[in-house]
């Protein structure tokens, strides 16, 4: 059952943090509720102070720069502003393709993508994208501003670099390189996903000119997956699929991804089980990415 | 017929598309204080001490309960063995057993109370599993680990095995799965000088009143059981759950209190048994039955519940619908430190035709036949006796097979469907069982024929969503020749309705609607009575039609003889209807009826992920005559998706007694996504029910009959036999791992 709080509404990020500050451990930013509200519910967490920062004006953004080619999503856009802005489905394809597989509608129309990162619960599928984005996180805090990739914020479950007072304000997102084509599979039958394996690739005359690898829900937190991206790129299209040179290949990158991922043994499966998924969606991603 | 087979439009939808419809949770009643329960968060310990006055102390609560309040009575309750008491007296046996209880001025109050109450305990072994329940010298969760055992045996099962050819012996398991209705457990309870109201979320309202009225002494006319609309129930309402601790902090706090439970206390509170049956099989190299020997083990957790007639129909149901020489059922059901076990749709049923019908397949395969062919080989057919004892089969089990594989398009043992990716393999499964439905003959309503010629029909079958009050309806409008609209009906509230046993068992349309028909069919004499004198002719020169009594080209409404027997615009007649163990026709013995649990389903198994997708389910009941076919059908695609549910994924999980999953985050139900795209129900309609017009019931059977199906199903794609359910992705991978090398039939590993 919800206990009492108080709510605070502030309409500027100063004043946030000043609540925020000002009663510490006692207050939590309140952005969608989908996470919080039900966690307080099951009494796992228990604040007297909750700040909506959905009153802030302007921290729904959902902007585009031309001339830096970035992206930039306020902390209190929705997943579903993202899943249907003409803009990301146009520029950021990969993100309107997961953001439409995230959840369900109830939670989409309310939730939003900073709530997401910062709550951190290993079993989401932001994080991969954001990864294969290599985006950045803006916190402002009562020490100031400061920036962070996506990568370094989320420490592992339920845990990020973010201070008690600090607001995350801001994702920014870089374009892909030009002729990216992106994968991501999602795969699980419980609400939340078990496995997210995104994947990018360029593919340049026959060839696997660039590729960008990342792996969540499986273990702590989503991971980039370098050294499996550096032993694929440069391969050509013909040695990947089809023939045992190639599947000695992928086995090798399979085994790579599960050692950054480090999947877990949970209600979604055992670490075994994720490990040989890992290898097998790396395939399907793969063709669906090279191949049209 | 012009009413009853039509699928007229269920009166409560338009309350329920709309919200407009009051649960309990929505009513309010004057002075009514809020409960809250505090649960133990060990599964077996001793109490040794609760504190209790800081909570009493605090401002706003109305009441403590705990089992020093219970002195003064005997506080244990249940369905039919008495092992529940109302609060935890001196030892918890399940984790969330509650321990006491605040009414207070708001659930605020109420949750600040339970804070401040103080309880000691000494933790006890926890029996976790059944294994641990029949280890020796285990610890015990009550006198004994054994809740209830059943035994029958025909013939001679050890000399069966000696003549039989071949012999198979397999274990299979059935995971614990929780009903999931939308509503929890809801009461509101109301104790005073007069004697107990309750407005409940039940299935049983009169079993409710008369367990009420035991345990707090009262005569039957003083204890009130109001159902309104209930949320879903598929059992976990039925018998009495929390109705007697909502009483007795009504009776502690001195004002009516409401107790609404959250999801995780209800799943705590009922589930379905788990089991584990070993079932040993003499066949013929022909595929002749020869012998069975069952022996099947159900978990019922901390009370008994229902537990000992699930322990009794499951072993009903093992043997299938065949005819077996020789015969042996035994069926333990056991204590463990986990939440009850008690009914869930088709008792006993899909433990049963789990086990049952996937032996049957093995058999086929081990002895090359199709196992359509064995199957029909060994059916009973109507008229048959398939349980001694019992009323001889009244399905007709053979002619459902036939069409549940024509609809699923089974083309053979060795025909599977062609699929075009090549990490997907197709297959076809069949599956058939009976359960024995109807609980017992013991239904009664009362019709009532209003001075305008309208009418009113009262039942205590609740409107549990499965469309009763429309179809109660149907039967009353058709039987009295009056339009579908002139027909109210009023249902479920124990003060105002006559005697029903229980919403459950796919009974009501049969037994209740029977009672409501002999109710009209009262009302109906009455008239030619009337209408009789009226003519002055004989009744059998007189006909009904259209709210009238017809005479050659004469006729009167009945309205007006009303009018004339009451010598004006009022009064009305009353129909009694009684159906008992001595109403005439089929109803003297039991079951009621066998109800059919036919389905044929078509896979296709992802070989790489191990993930199932139900392409196609067919599944057959036999309904004797549908009143309305759309509801029917809804039912019935209702009762194959539940099946889907705990085929594909659905389990609680329990380690050391805890439940680590519940709430639908982790505890997956089936959605639109798992609806098969090729969904078919097919109602067989012979008139030939000992229901209205023919009728008998339905919704239940496809869910005892649609794992087995699958898992057969699965086993034509992929050579691969699963023995234990759910089939989640990883369990079926597992199983394709370990069977590749062989590709025949392995056991499932199982999983860590
Ligand atoms: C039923 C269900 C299914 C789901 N399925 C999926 C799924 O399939 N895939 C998936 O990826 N996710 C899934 N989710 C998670 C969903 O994406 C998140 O619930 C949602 O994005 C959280 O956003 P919110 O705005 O509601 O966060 P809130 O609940 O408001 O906040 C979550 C946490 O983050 C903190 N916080 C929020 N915003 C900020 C900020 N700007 N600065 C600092 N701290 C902040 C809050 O204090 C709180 O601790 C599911 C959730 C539910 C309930």
């Amino acid at each position: 059952m919800l206990k009492p709080f108080q709510l605070h509404e502030p309409t500027t990020v100063e004043e946030a943090i000043s609540v925020l500050g000002k009663f510490g451990d006692d207050a939590s930013v309140y952005a969608g509720g989908t996470e919080l509200l039900l966690a307080m519910k099951e009494g796992l967490l228990s604040y007297d102070h909750l700040v909506n920062i959905k009153a802030i004006p302007g921290l729904d953004v959902v902007d585009y720069d031309e001339s830096t080619g970035v992206l930039t999503v306020g902390a209190t856009a929705t997943h579903r502003a993202l899943e249907y802005s003409p803009l990301v489905g146009e520029k950021f394809s990969l993100i309107s393709d997961v953001e439409h597989r995230v959840a369900n509608v109830r939670v989409r129309n309310v939730g939003t993508l900073g709530g997401n990162l910062c709550f951190a619960e290993p079993h989401s599928d932001p994080g991969v994208f954001l990864l294969l984005y290599d985006a950045e996180v803006e916190l402002v805090g009562s020490g100031g501003a400061r920036k962070q990739s996506v990568e370094d914020f989320i420490l592992g479950p339920y845990e990020t670099t973010r201070e008690p007072d600090e607001l995350l304000t801001t994702i920014e997102v870089p374009r892909l390189p030009e002729g990216s084509r992106h994968a991501y599979i999602k795969f699980g039958y419980h609400e939340r996903p078990s496995l997210g394996l995104g994947l990018v690739a360029r593919v340049d005359n026959g060839t696997l000119a660039d590729i960008r690898i990342a792996v969540g829900s499986v273990g702590p937190k989503p991971v980039r997956v370098r050294n499996a991206e550096e032993r694929l790129r440069g391969a050509s299209l013909a040695d990947l699929f089809g023939n045992t040179q190639s599947s000695a290949l992928l086995d090798e990158a399979g085994r790579m991804m599960a050692e950054a991922a480090e999947p877990v043994t949970d209600l979604h499966g055992s670490a075994e089980y994720k490990e040989h998924l890992l290898r097998v969606f790396l395939e399907e991603a793969l063709e669906e990415a090279t191949r049209g | 017929m012009a009413i009853v087979g039509t699928s007229t439009r269920r009166p409560d939808y338009l309350d329920k598309v709309t919200g407009k419809g009051a649960y309990v949770g929505d009513l309010e009643i004057p002075g009514m204080a809020h409960a809250k329960v505090l649960s133990s968060p060990l599964p077996h310990a001793r109490i040794l001490r609760i504190d209790a006055s800081k909570a009493r102390a605090l401002p706003g609560v109305f009441g403590v309960l705990t089992a020093h309040e219970l002195g003064d009575m005997d506080p244990y309750y249940g369905s039919d063995i008495k092992d529940r008491p109302i609060i935890a007296i001196d030892k918890v046996r399940y984790e969330g057993e509650p321990v006491a209880a605040v009414a207070a001025v708001d659930l605020e109050t109420a949750e600040a109370a339970l804070d401040l109450i103080d309880v000691e305990y000494e933790e006890l072994p926890v029996i976790a599993t059944m294994n641990d329940a029949l280890t020796d010298g285990a610890a015990t969760v009550h006198q004994s680990n054994l809740c209830h055992e059943s035994h029958y045996e025909w013939g001679n099962t050890e000399e069966g095995f000696a003549e039989a050819d071949r012999i198979f012996e397999d274990t299979f398991t059935f995971p614990m799965v929780y009903h999931y209705s939308l509503e929890p457990h809801t009461v509101i309870a109301r104790y005073d000088e007069l004697g107990i109201t309750v407005w409940d979320s039940a299935q049983h309202p009169f079993l409710v009143r008369n367990e009420l009225a035991r345990l707090f002494g009262l005569s039957l006319n003083r204890v009130q059981v109001v159902v309104p609309y209930v949320g879903g129930g598929f059992g976990s309402k039925s018998y009495i759950k929390i109705e007697p601790l909502a009483v007795a902090l009504s009776r502690e706090a001195k004002r009516p209190v409401k107790l609404a439970y959250s999801v995780e206390q209800s799943a705590k509170t009922v589930r379905r048994h788990a089991a584990s049956i070993t079932l040993k099989t003499g066949v013929r190299n022909d595929g002749s039955f020869v012998a069975r020997d069952c022996q099947i083990r159900l978990d019922t957790g901390a009370y008994a519940d229902n537990g000992n007639r699930v322990t009794d129909r499951c072993a009903d149901q093992v043997p299938g619908p065949y005819l077996w020489p020789h015969l042996t059922v035994t069926s333990k059901g056991l204590y463990t430190n986990t939440g009850a076990a008690g009914s869930f749709r088709a008792i006993g049923g899909p433990q049963a035709a789990w086990a049952s019908e996937s032996q049957v397949d093995m058999i086929a395969d081990a002895l090359g036949i199709d196992p359509l062919e064995l199957r029909l080989k060994n059916l009973g057919a109507p008229g048959d006796v398939i349980r001694q004892g019992k009323n001889p089969l009244d399905a007709d089990i053979a002619t459902g097979l036939k069409e549940a594989a024509k609809g699923v398009g089974w083309a053979g043992r060795g025909a599977k469907p062609v699929t075009q990716e090549k990490e997907t393999k197709r297959g076809i499964g069949l599956a058939c069982s009976v359960l024995n439905a109807g609980a017992s003959p013991t239904s009664t309503a009362l019709v009532r024929l209003h001075a305008d010629g309208s009418a009113t029909a009262m039942v205590s079958t609740v409107e549990v969503g499965q469309g009763s009050k429309g179809v109660m309806a149907q039967i009353a409008a058709e039987e009295l020749c009056i339009p579908l609209e002139k027909v109210g009906v009023v249902a479920s509230d124990t003060a105002i309705v006559p005697y029903d046993r229980s919403t459950g068992a796919s009974r009501s349309t049969t037994l209740v609607g029977l009672a409501v028909q002999l109710g009209a069919k009262e009302i109906k004499q009455q008239l030619l009575d009337l209408a009789s004198k009226h003519f002055e002719a004989p009744e059998d020169k007189l006909a009904f039609a259209d709210s009238s009594v017809v005479f050659g080209q004469e006729s009167i409404t009945y309205a007006q003889l009303i009018r004339q027997m009451f010598g004006g615009p009022a009064g009305e007649l009353m129909g009694r209807g009684y159906v008992t163990p001595q109403t005439e026709g089929p109803l003297k013995g039991l079951p009621v009826f066998w109800e059919m649990a036919v389905v044929g389903a078509e896979v296709e198994v992802n070989e790489k992920t191990g993930a199932i997708r139900v392409l196609r389910l067919v599944s057959v009941s036999d309904i004797g005559k549908a009143i309305n076919p759309k509801q029917a059908e809804g039912q019935d695609e209702g009762a194959a998706m539940q099946g889907i549910g705990h085929t594909l994924f659905e389990e609680l999980i329990y380690e050391d007694g805890q439940l680590l999953n519940p709430n639908l985050v982790d505890y997956r139900v089936p959605s639109f996504e798992e609806v098969p795209d090729g969904f078919e129900t097919i109602l067989i309609e012979n008139e030939d029910g000992p229901g209205p017009f023919g009728a008998k019931g339905i919704g239940e059977g496809p869910i005892a009959a649609v794992a087995p199906a699958i898992a057969n199903a699965v086993f034509q794609a992929t050579g691969v036999r699963i023995k234990e359910l759910p089939l989640t992705p990883e369990r079926v991978w597992r199983a394709l791992q370990a069977g590749t090398s062989g590709g025949h039939k392995v056991d499932a590993l199982t999983e860590g």
